[in-house]
């Protein structure tokens, strides 16, 4: 069995840019996102000591880093009373953004992150999972959304993407 | 549009990182150290306003001369240190970073939520009724106290005047503490639709 500091070693290599875009789409305001992260980090470092690979490592991290970030949303949440969105009511009809050019690609991200902060914790993590590839067995384990839930969003997610951020083909 | 295209924005979107952040032992030591000297200035202002309060009845205790007035402060500072107790326990029972990877997100904001519905509808239980024997008991001693004095000075003391003021002060006293209790419990109706919400999403419809 790996050793505390060759895990987290290894969460860094393999999820440490994950964890970075999972800070930056809880939390817009730099110095919070700082310490967001840094938060992210300790937990993970510390749920390490009693990692046992029941799940895998990825889901562990995702896990870890998720209920850090959702509890950090409902402390600031009670602070700003402002109302998040269900993926349901997001309109999946608006203006493209042609992500082919890359000026436009770092406009389409940016606008597609301000989109998932708007978002609930739980179809935020979904989106997130979603964007970092993980599939459908793997969002349910990290978020425990049943299949048909996960089923009936991830397609819902699919078409925002569509119509809101082209990805190179011209429909 | 097919599939590849949202292939290509989760390519993207994975792409639009630079090197991950690092911390070292020294940056996640400093960080544990600032959140447990924010829990011990949270845990020190609850013991120093808790500490006020007991201060203030056991002057009261001290100064007035009636049994009835002494054991009234009594109960109040005895109120006062059960609920410090319980707010400090509640605050406590928040779940250890280390254990969040053992549920998933679901399982973690449910059991999250329902510590906060339970400690908002046990509201009147753990925060208000323990302050009420020792409120009521203080009131009817400065009832007795002051029939006492006015009658030792000679003068006429007026009931139905004396009645109508500790009334007027007990109502007030009663209407606070029934705001608190339904400001409590329609938190914690909030809290129970997000609890809901969870439980539909953790069950697929039938």
């Amino acid at each position: 069995m790996a050793s505390q500091e060759d895990l987290y070693e290894e969460v860094v290599q393999t999820h440490g840019a994950a964890l970075d875009r999972l800070a930056r789409a809880y939390e817009a305001d730099p110095d919070k996102c700082r310490d967001l992260l840094q938060d992210i980090h300790l937990a993970i470092w510390q749920s390490l000591e009693i990692f046992d690979g029941r799940c895998s490592l990825r889901t562990w991290i995702y896990r870890v880093g998720h209920n850090v970030a959702a509890s950090h949303v409902a402390g600031d949440r009670r602070a700003r009373s402002r109302q998040l969105l269900s993926i349901e009511d997001v309109d999946v009809a608006d203006a493209k953004t042609d992500t082919e050019k890359s000026a436009e690609r770092n406009i389409a991200l940016d606008r597609l992150m301000a989109l998932i902060r708007e978002l609930k914790p739980s179809d935020r993590q979904l989106m997130l999972l979603f964007l970092e590839g993980v599939d459908a067995p793997g969002i349910g384990e990290v978020t425990g959304m049943s299949p048909g839930n996960v089923a009936t969003r991830v397609h819902r997610i699919k078409n925002i993407l569509r119509n809101r951020f082209q990805g190179g083909e011209k429909s | 549009m097919t599939n590849d295209s949202v292939s290509k924005i989760c390519e993207f979107w994975q792409q639009g990182s630079h090197e991950p952040t690092r911390f070292n032992g020294e940056d996640l030591r400093s960080r544990m150290n600032k959140f447990e000297r924010t829990i011990r200035r949270r845990n020190l202002r609850e013991y120093v306003a808790a500490g006020l309060v007991i201060g203030v009845f056991a002057y009261y205790g001290w100064v007035f001369p009636t049994l009835l007035l002494r054991i009234g402060c009594g109960l109040l500072i005895l109120g006062t240190a059960y609920v410090a107790y319980q707010l400090h326990r509640k605050a406590s029972a928040r779940p250890a970073p280390a254990e969040m990877g053992l549920r998933n997100c679901v399982q973690f904001q449910r059991s999250e939520l329902e510590r906060q519905r339970d400690a908002l509808r046990a509201v009147w239980s753990w925060y208000l009724s323990p302050f009420l024997p020792g409120m009521s008991l203080f009131l009817f001693g400065l009832f007795q106290f002051t029939k006492n004095v006015t009658e030792a000075a000679g003068r006429p003391f007026n009931t139905g005047a004396a009645v109508a003021g500790l009334t007027l002060v007990a109502g007030c006293v009663g209407m606070v503490f029934v705001a608190i209790w339904l400001l409590n419990r329609r938190a914690a109706n909030e809290l129970q639709k997000q609890i809901d919400d969870l439980d539909r999403l953790a069950q697929d419809a039938d």
